[in-house]
């Protein structure tokens, strides 16, 4: 709502100046006709109105773009690249760059622009020669080509000029000198802010001085734009801090891999809280490459909550992600995963335990959960260490890892599920320690009890997850400490009261009940990789995974059914073989295909080329053996295309009349069925059932005219 | 109760691994999917143009030329009406590469195009890419992190990442800026493999139109 006054706050001023421009338009001989396109209008503006021979003076390039549509800062980001002026000078004019306003980041998808919008003012320094002669006057042209986008880009382009009097004493013009100063001021102010570039990882950007020294709790929105296009990765959040001297952000390097080898310059935006509201500040800094500078760290720095490109959701601070890694904790408890370890051990408590000793066991119990989330956290810190070096996003990409997960957790439910038995379940465990008693177990009980739990706590931790991975390591640990306090709370007021032992459920046949419906979400997380996998490698991967399955399957009956060594390996072998033979039979051909048809068959015997037609369908094994040895083969492919030979397929794995009339011509009722046409050559060859890779290369050179 | 025995660890290590697993995959979607220049290159599964289903796994032991496309972007069209797109193309194809133009444009955003529309204009534009792949739910796009138009990733025999990046060294749309005697760093990083070097520039920052991903 605030946006949209704001905009008509905008559109009534800019209609004011519109007119002003108008009413003044006959007095200021400054203003040249712009330059208006579909989405764009550019026109040269000058802060004097007459300029002397010799002096420095300001222009400015005056860009109104239309509301939704952008143009780009000097460096665009990811895509788009900035305004940019040909000029044609009179002699002895020289030019400075076009000094860019701050831009504004402006994320769609996973493409971060750094752009410019509304009306633009950019600043241009001019020198006039000392030879010009006053009383006459000159043109400045320049050729402008820029980018303008919305969601779709375009290009616009024309010529631009400015006319200005030459006069013995130059002389400001009334309407643009102050709107040029004010733009040159409003410019990223240089020089007031030291700054430092550490190479980490994690990279970070150190920043002190007066604009952001003692403002901890007034500034938000802190963001670093550099100037170069490939120094850092624009997309990824770049998390602040401020400190009593200043300001730091962690950045994430670019393709050009040398954050913090050398000097980075660019421009520092944030937002400061005055008065009158947040106000926009921006300075441009030039780090050298360094260690951090001193008390520039500490509380994190906000975000904007308003930010109308991309509604980020409010970011989670840290006592409150402590509060919820609390609950969590505690929720945790009632997971199935957890619940029967749970019990087992209250129930060696409720058995007759000494009051002492039950205390004792739970405060070691409470020591084994801490213990194993401080791991876990411990794991996470060295991820996260080695995460900033190596990037995200290699493990679910590879199919390979999702296969072998989803068997995993086949494997886990089928276990579960008592189909094998590798020496009792984790509950079991869980009990075999808590009978064993003693201190030890007490402690490893609540490690084990955390391992437990990890397959139903992954979903309910992710977000905490996320939060601990762009936190420093101590926060990390905290919310996992946090986390493990929650988990144990309930055993440890059960160790303390004995009024709630009484409560606890007796054993019996529902724990084991328990343990085989805990298979049920292990087949659950395997179906949903199996689905991933189809995404990946379609119907194939698929193929393979339950091929994978089946044969584990069969695998572990053999291992249960056979006690021989022999008899063990050769089931273990023909599971192995048969898997193989699937992957190979299933390989996808190495050699472009087209569809057989009579009419293609005779349209390219007229071209004189070779043609090799293959009936196969899927059900046939020999058919899916043949192109797994023959046609996947890349020198199968290669001879195809130095002889310039056309494979057609014909798959009969449906109903096809026309397939089946062509096998009966050929004295055949099925496939595999291989016919080669030499060119030139009157009737096919009909090829063995049985291919091999020498064969068909071997016929392809033989049949060359 | 069976005592507690190696076994039993057996076991707690296998879920512990699992659940480390699920936890390392949470962490993994939860960020932007980039592709590490010399990683494997992600799997995909495509539709081309004529209707066939494409994937990494059929092009295994060739060089890939993957170009994200969109033939009304600016930066698109000045490498096309140039004839560069085509002879980069054809240079690759030439030493042995297979060369996949990828359109990520989501539907009924700019680019997109249906399998017919994509052959028709592949031909129109005399395109010599070996097959243009359709993804218009961004997959493969947000699978190698494709950001722009022309976004270009070359992948060598062994399926790896080998480079990534722009086209070449000339970072605009403006079609008076002729991309011939660019440096063009695909050529190169096909030439470094052909020569069996290592891949001199393997990451440059892409240039060019945002990929018009679903929003």
């Amino acid at each position: 709502m605030a946006g949209a006054v704001e905009a008509a706050k905008k559109a009534a001023m800019r209609l004011i100046l519109l007119i002003l421009a108008l009413v003044l338009g006959l007095a200021a001989p400054a203003a040249a006709q712009p330059l208006r396109t579909e989405h764009t209008e550019m026109e040269l503006v000058s802060a004097r109105a007459a300029i002397a021979p010799g002096e420095r003076f300001t222009i400015a390039l005056r860009q109104r773009i239309i509301p939704g549509w952008h143009t780009y800062w000097i460096n665009a980001g990811d895509s788009g690249e900035p305004t940019e002026l040909t000029w044609a000078l009179p002699p002895g004019f020289t030019a400075g760059p076009l000094r860019h306003p701050a831009p504004e980041a402006h994320r769609v998808a996973i493409v971060m622009s750094y752009i410019h919008r509304g009306e633009v003012l950019y600043p241009i320094e001019m020198t006039a020669p000392a030879n010009l002669s006053p009383g006459g006057s000159v043109t400045l042209r320049a050729d402008a080509f820029w980018l303008v986008c919305s969601d779709i880009c375009l290009t616009e382009q024309g010529p631009l000029a400015l006319t200005l009097p030459v006069a013995a004493a130059g002389a400001d013009d009334a309407i643009w000198a102050p709107r040029i100063a004010a733009a040159v001021a409003n410019l990223p102010r240089a020089g007031a802010l030291e700054a430092r570039i550490s190479a980490g990882p994690p990279a970070r950007l150190s920043l002190t001085g007066d604009a952001l020294a003692g403002r901890a709790g007034s500034v938000r929105s802190l963001l670093f734009f550099p100037f170069a296009r490939d120094v850092v990765r624009h997309i990824a959040p770049q998390p602040g801090a401020i400190g009593p001297n200043g300001a730091s952000l962690t950045l994430e390097p670019g393709p050009a891999r040398a954050l913090g080898a050398g000097p980075l310059a660019g421009v520092i935006t944030f937002e400061e809280e005055t008065t009158q509201g947040w106000a926009a500040r921006a300075f441009e800094i030039n780090a050298i490459a360094g260690a951090p500078l001193a008390g520039a760290d500490g509380a994190p720095i906000p975000a904007a909550g308003d930010d109308e490109a991309a509604p980020a959701p409010p970011p989670l601070t840290l006592p409150l992600a402590l509060v919820f890694a609390f609950l969590g904790g505690l929720i945790l408890n009632i997971m199935p995963c957890v619940l029967p370890v749970l019990s087992i051990k209250a129930l060696s408590l409720a058995g007759g335990a000494q009051r002492g000793e039950a205390r004792r066991h739970g405060l070691l119990y409470t020591a084994g959960v801490l213990a194993a989330f401080a791991a876990f956290a411990g794991v996470l810190i060295g991820v996260q260490g080695a995460g900033a070096a190596i990037g995200w996003g290699f493990q679910l990409q590879a199919p390979w890892v999702i296969g072998a997960l989803a068997l995993l957790f086949f494997a886990i439910g089928l276990n579960l599920l008592g189909v094998f038995d590798i020496g009792g379940s984790l509950q079991n465990a869980g009990a075999g320690l808590a009978a064993r008693g003693g201190d030890l177990g007490a402690f490893l009980i609540g490690a084990l009890a955390v391992i437990a739990a990890t397959p139903c706590t992954a979903p309910f931790m992710a977000g905490a997850t996320g939060l601990a991975l762009t936190q420093a390591p101590w926060a990390l640990m905290a919310i996992f400490l946090t986390l493990g306090l929650g988990f144990a709370t309930p055993f440890l007021l059960l160790s303390f009261s004995p009024g709630l032992q009484r409560l606890m459920p007796k054993p019996g046949p529902w724990m084991e009940r328990v343990k085989q419906a805990l298979a049920f979400p292990m087949f659950a997380t395997a179906v949903w990789l199996a689905w991933v996998l189809t995404g990946q490698m379609g119907a194939r991967g698929v193929l393979l995974l339950l091929g994978g399955a089946t044969a584990l399957g069969f695998s572990i009956w053999a291992l249960r059914a056979f006690r021989g060594i022999g008899a063990r390996g050769a089931a273990l072998a023909f599971a192995v073989l048969a898997l193989a033979g699937l992957w190979l039979g299933t390989r996808p051909s190495a050699l472009a295909s087209e569809a057989w048809s009579v009419a293609r068959v005779a349209e390219l015997r007229v071209t004189n080329r070779p043609i090799l037609v293959n009936f196969t369908a899927d059900w046939c094994v020999t058919c899916k053996v043949n192109e797994g040895l023959v046609f996947t083969r890349a020198r199968v492919a290669d001879a195809f295309t130095a002889h310039n030979a056309a494979y057609l397929v014909g798959d009969w794995t449906n109903r096809d009349d026309a397939i089946a009339a062509e096998l009966a011509r050929h004295g055949r009722a099925g496939v595999p069925l291989y016919l080669y046409y030499a060119p030139g050559a009157t009737a096919p060859v009909i090829l063995p059932q049985i291919l091999s890779e020498t064969l068909i290369i071997r016929i392809l050179e033989e049949e060359r005219p | 109760m069976t005592a507690f025995s190696r076994r039993n660890l057996l076991l707690a290590a296998a879920i512990a691994a699992a659940a480390a697993l699920t936890a390392g995959a949470l962490i993994a979607t939860s960020a932007d999917a980039a592709v590490e220049t010399g990683a494997p290159a992600p799997a995909f599964s495509a539709v081309d143009a004529q209707g066939r289903t494409r994937t990494l796994s059929e092009f295994a032991g060739r060089t890939i030329v993957l170009e994200w496309t969109n033939r009304d972007c600016p930066y698109v069209r000045r490498h096309y009406n140039s004839g560069n797109m085509q002879a980069v193309q054809q240079a690759a194809r030439d030493a042995g590469a297979v060369w996949l133009s990828v359109i990520s444009s989501a539907p009924g955003e700019q680019g997109h195009l249906t399998g017919a529309q994509a052959a028709a204009h592949a031909q129109a534009a005399r395109s010599n890419a070996d097959a243009v792949l359709l993804d218009p739910a961004g997959v493969m796009g947000h699978a190698y992190g494709a950001r722009t138009t022309p976004h270009m990733f070359v992948i060598n025999g062994q399926g790896r990442v080998v480079y990534q990046g722009a086209l070449d060294d000339r970072a605009t749309a403006n079609a008076s800026n002729s991309p011939a005697d660019a440096r063009n760093y695909v050529r190169a990083a096909l030439d470094d493999l052909a020569a069996g070097r290592a891949v001199a520039t393997p990451e440059t920052q892409a240039y060019g139109c945002s990929v018009k991903y679903a929003t």
